[in-house]
């Protein structure tokens, strides 16, 4: 049942799929083209993985927003709990799309230099990945999507203000970074870690949806 | 006959609205029609039944069932057309029943075209682009076709012209010819109940007015006209409504056989459902 819900998903969003599939073949390829710097093909991918999630998570959300759909799904043996799940494993599904389609740009592109990408950069690329909508999609929840936008918008003002701070600080508190960290381990761990903390990441962030949805009047 | 759904001291609060306290059954193979004014409680009623509002207290039981701990089976009995209708609107036809049939183990496509076929709905087209009527017709053939025994429909006729209405209720009647189903039908149009409710309920600011069968209620009420010789201040509480020219008087009572039994030479006529309904929950100036 979760991937019919799934499919919903893609369904909402799917004036955008077509544009957002060449984006997830092209923007590696030329973001990595104007970048320019070793670890570019990690960077490339991630920017255009974070771009197309958003943009269509977004698309889905502002959509369901609009016509209430949710409402009808739940008078359906279709639970809450499952609308919730859905919304997770959309965004794992198009993680898994956009790691094919990265893949695709690089043998198209074999003597740029765009690499195939590690374990550990498609894990961390996941953790990341993870982070971003364990926050916004409970967020949004509980939030709405009206206000999760503005909310958003505020956020993305501050940042230029807040984050040179926070780039000092961590400067001065003199902290080996995550990948640092992450690249002393042995390679076992370093490559399964980040997966491992994604898939954490994410299941705490579907109960704590799961919870606040349940409380909500549709 | 039994009872299908049992509601038991329904409560859902709103700060300005909400429902308290509601107890009622839908009994198998009636169409129970839910009738009261815009902002009633109907639609929390029906919302909270579905489990859409959480509910504050009591309990809403499905065949002896309760509806919390057996949600996934229970809805896979139950059909739904909603109000608005909560499609997603740039959705076609078939991608919108592509979503919600296989959340049913009992679809029956057969059954889906068939209707389809019926209201001349063209699948590829786009749920924008249908009229209400027809956007409430693709939400029956949604309704009907995992073989629901209850069809809850909220508000279904708003908004459609006389004919789309009548339609509606034909295959309301066809749908309740096959045995053990049911209908519970909410309504401020009470003009449609009057051809096919079996029983009927009046809500009026979130509390139950009347609870009976159709039958029995345009048999207890009457409107009575006569001189006014006949009214004093005992017979005035024999009605609900009274309205008094220098011609003689009209009046709504809920007790036809008193009146009948205390004035002799006054003229009985059988009220609508509407005039019953504005008789119990109509404003001081409102009259027959």
């Amino acid at each position: 049942m979760l991937f019919n819900l799934v499919k919903k998903d893609f369904l909402l969003a799917k004036k955008y799929i077509l544009a957002m599939v060449l984006f997830a073949v092209a923007g590696p390829i030329f973001i990595y083209s104007k970048l320019g710097i070793s670890g570019g093909s990690f960077i490339s991918f991630l920017i255009t993985l974070l771009f197309v999630e958003y943009i269509l998570f977004n698309m889905v959300a502002m959509t369901e927003d609009k016509y209430k759909g949710a409402a009808l799904l739940c008078t359906t043996p279709y639970t809450r709990n499952g609308v919730v799940k859905a919304k997770f494993l959309f965004i794992l599904v198009l993680f898994i799309c956009c790691f094919l389609l990265y893949n695709l740009a690089t043998v198209i592109v074999g003597s740029s230099g765009l690499e195939r990408l590690s374990m550990s950069d498609a894990g961390t690329a996941l953790l990341i990945v993870a982070v971003f909508f364990g926050i916004l999609i409970p967020f949004q929840f509980y939030f709405g999507y009206e206000k999760t936008k503005y909310i958003s918008f505020f956020v993305i003002f501050l940042t230029p203000f807040i984050l040179p701070g926070l780039i000092q600080l961590y400067q001065e508190l003199d902290l080996a970074s995550p990948v640092q960290m992450l690249s002393s381990q042995p390679r076992f761990v370093s490559d399964w870690l980040p997966f491992i903390a994604a898939f954490l990441i994410g299941i705490i962030s579907m109960h704590v949806s799961v919870k606040i949805y349940s409380e909500k009047n549709l | 006959m039994k009872a299908v759904l049992e509601v038991r001291q329904l409560t859902k609060k709103f700060a300005d609205a909400g429902i308290e306290n509601l107890d009622f059954s839908l009994r198998e193979g009636c169409i129970t029609g839910f009738i009261g004014r815009n902002g009633s409680g109907k639609t929390t009623t029906i919302k909270t039944i579905l489990g859409l509002y959480l509910k504050d207290g009591g309990s809403i039981k499905f065949r002896g069932h309760e509806m919390k701990e057996h949600e996934q089976k229970i809805k896979s009995s139950i059909g739904v057309v909603l109000d608005e209708g909560y499609f997603y609107e740039e959705m076609t036809l078939r991608e919108m029943k592509s979503v919600l049939a296989p959340a049913y183990s009992n679809w029956d496509d057969a059954v889906f075209s068939a209707y389809i076929q019926r209201f001349q709905l063209n699948l590829d087209q786009k749920i924008a682009s249908l009229s209400k009527g027809m956007r409430m017709k693709f939400a029956i053939a949604l309704a009907v076709s995992h073989h629901a025994d209850l069809l809850i429909m909220d508000e279904p006729t708003s908004g459609l012209d006389p004919l789309v209405r009548k339609e509606l209720m034909e295959i309301l009647l066809e749908y309740m010819k096959e045995e053990g189903k049911s209908v519970f039908f909410s309504t401020h149009i009470t003009s449609d109940l009057d051809k096919i409710a079996d029983v009927l309920i009046l809500i009026d600011k979130g509390r139950i007015i009347f609870n009976e069968s159709k039958d029995d209620l345009l048999d207890r009420h009457a409107i009575v006209k006569g001189d006014n010789i006949f009214i004093n201040e005992h017979t005035k509480k024999l009605f609900l409504r009274l309205r008094q020219t220098a011609l003689g008087f009209e009046g709504i009572t809920a007790n036809k056989q008193a009146v009948y039994e205390q004035m002799n030479d006054v003229v009985f006529e059988r009220p609508s459902i509407e005039t019953i309904m504005l008789a119990y929950i109509g404003d001081e100036t409102h009259v027959i």
